[in-house]
């Protein structure tokens, strides 16, 4: 929280040799109620989506309800089906995307500095990728997986397309963490006679490790919450799926289909949006934990 | 090509199966006999309907799986006819240029305009409703009401309920002056119950569970037509639209039976769980 009023601060401490004190007092009060203000309305719009979740989907969650198959288009027994579904498909989405992803941050910032065009080239389409709407990326995934490549409405399909659209997001912010470490470090690694593979494993994947977490947290956000995406690849049947090439329902999708088309779904929506939350909260704090062990024990030895 | 497969294990199959039936009962195999798998796309109002269909239709014939996926009714049409997906599902009726496809009508859905059932106004004609939606008429006094404005109870968007409406009586969605919006059938109805100048539009079974179990709504017929779940399974209610299954080509033998199977009285507690309007098939 303290962090994004230090710059301000320190732009109203320039200003004050240009203007009088009163009206740098008045623009820095000004300034302190829009950025407070700010803070508390986001902080506030999160509060009361989580507690109103929390206060609608408590009534339906029991252990009965993770462990058994729904029933009655979902508004009886349980998510069981769709949770393992949607792990399956998030499984693949990170499978494939963290190595690409990590590989082309590599090359974006170890291996085609400055103005490299092949590297100014995967950038700005990643980018354009960036922005593109995820029912796109649905659209695509049902064209090439399911019907080019034949993978048929699928868990592997959903997971392929979801990786499709957490690529850019996470080579953007992985590369960003790895532009962030200091030049030095690659200097020193140099006159140490560090082979290049070798000081990246060792040096800069540990000093650029919040920038991954960053990357892999928003991925798996992204991933956890697609809807639009799903729909065309993983699909709608919420059968128990028996291998990757099985349709699954996604939780997001089931969310989405008690509220919108199954009358009186609303309770166990509200269930299964809790479920999502938790999932995700546990996802985070797993791969925050994975990755600090992972950075702490490098530095030391290295 | 799908047909073909599924024909090619259904010889496979069949054989094994009577061997296997032949020393205890060969009545079982009247029953059994089915396998394959079928794939049905589309709209996402019957979606939740065909599935639980499926799974009891999954249940009884142990060798044939079904996958119903959504997408949409448009999706569901030219799946259908592409080929992407054996049975099409489409929450309206088929156009003009898709004659080359077959509907079968598995429910119906429809909406009928409610009030609270202290009003004394018993019918209003389409010109009347649209002018109290679009915010013409104010006040239940003109339309033979008392003299008390007139609570306006609309459709959030995306609701397919607001889409009948606004089809049925040629309104822009954005045009509608509404007092309150609501989401699901049941608020819409509370909404009604709870205010006694309101007026709303719901899903007719919905609406008719509501008013027979001592809820304070009235249906309003429409051009004259009562409105209760007889009327819009015999076809004859205005404001509706059928829930259908869409075949193109030649119907295989595992097709007919889930669609046979969707139409006919063992699924019809499904349909009405659903608050839809079975079909009534001959015989």
């Amino acid at each position: 929280m303290p962090e994004p009023t230090r710059p301000l601060v320190s732009g109203a401490t320039l200003g004050a040799g240009r203007h009088g004190a009163s009206q740098n007092n008045l623009a820095d009060t000004v300034f302190g109620v829009l950025v407070w203000g700010s803070a508390l309305a986001v902080t506030a719009g999160f509060l009361w989506l989580v507690g109103e979740i929390v206060v609608s989907g408590f009534g339906a969650i029991s252990w009965e309800f993770l462990t058994s198959e729904p029933a009655s288009s979902g508004r009886a027994g349980g998510i069981s089906t769709i949770l393992v579904a949607t792990l399956g498909i998030l499984g693949i989405c990170l499978a494939v995307s963290i190595p690409l992803g990590l590989g082309t941050a590599l090359f974006l910032s170890e291996f085609s500095q400055g103005e490299n065009r092949m590297g100014r080239f995967v950038r700005a389409s990643l980018d354009v990728l960036a922005g593109v709407p995820s029912i796109v990326f649905g659209l695509f995934g049902n064209a090439f997986f399911c019907v080019a490549l034949g993978f048929g409405f699928s868990i592997l399909s959903g997971g392929l397309t979801l990786a499709c659209m957490v690529l850019p997001i996470l080579i953007r912010s992985i590369e960003l963490g790895l532009r962030a470490v200091p030049n030095d470090y690659r200097v020193a690694a140099a006159a140490l006679d560090l082979s290049k593979s070798r000081m990246i494993v060792r040096v800069l994947l540990p000093a650029a490790a919040p920038g991954l977490i960053a990357g892999l947290l928003l991925g798996i956000g992204r991933a956890t919450a697609e809807t639009a995406a799903l729909i065309f690849t993983s699909g709608y049947v919420d059968r128990m799926p028996e291998s990757v090439f099985d349709s699954g329902r996604a939780l997001s999708i089931h969310i989405y289909d008690l509220a919108m088309n199954v009358p009186g779904g609303e309770a166990n929506a509200y269930g299964t949006a809790l479920v999502l939350v938790g999932l995700l909260l546990v996802i985070n704090f797993v791969a925050t934990h994975l990755v600090e062990r992972f950075v702490s024990g490098r530095i030391q030895s290295a | 090509m799908k047909h073909s497969l599924s024909s090619l294990l259904l010889a496979a199959v069949l054989p094994v199966a009577l061997v296997a039936c032949a020393p205890s009962e060969a009545g079982t195999t009247t029953d059994g006999g089915l396998s394959g798998k079928l794939t049905l796309t589309g709209s996402s109002t019957i979606a939740p309907l065909a599935l639980e269909i499926a799974k009891r239709f999954e249940e009884r014939h142990p060798d044939v799986r079904i996958d119903v996926q959504t997408g949409g009714s448009s999706r569901g049409i030219s799946d259908a006819r592409s080929g992407l997906a054996d049975i099409g599902m489409a929450s309206r009726r088929l156009k003009d240029g898709e004659i080359e496809l077959t509907a079968h009508a598995i429910a119906q859905d429809g909406v009928c305009m409610i009030l609270h059932a202290s009003n004394v106004v018993a019918s209003l004609t389409d010109d009347q409703v649209r002018a109290i939606y679009l915010g013409e008429i104010e006040n239940w006094s003109e339309v033979g009401g008392e003299d008390a404005p007139i609570t306006v109870v609309n459709k959030a968007a995306g609701r397919a309920t607001l889409e009948v409406f606004t089809k049925h009586f040629g309104l822009d969605e954005k045009e509608i002056q509404a007092d309150v919006i609501v989401g699901d059938n049941e608020q819409g109805i509370k909404t009604v119950a709870g205010n006694p100048d309101s007026i709303g539009y719901v899903s007719i079974g919905t609406a008719e569970y509501s008013a027979g179990s001592d809820v304070a709504i009235k249906l309003l017929p429409a051009n004259g037509i009562t409105a209760s779940t007889a009327s819009v399974g015999s076809g004859s209610f205005p404001i509706g639209r059928p829930l259908n299954l869409v075949t193109f080509g030649e119907v295989s033998k595992l097709q007919r039976a889930y669609i046979d199977f969707c139409r006919s009285a063992e699924v019809h507690d499904l349909v009405t769980g659903l608050y839809f309007v079975p079909v009534r098939t001959a015989q």
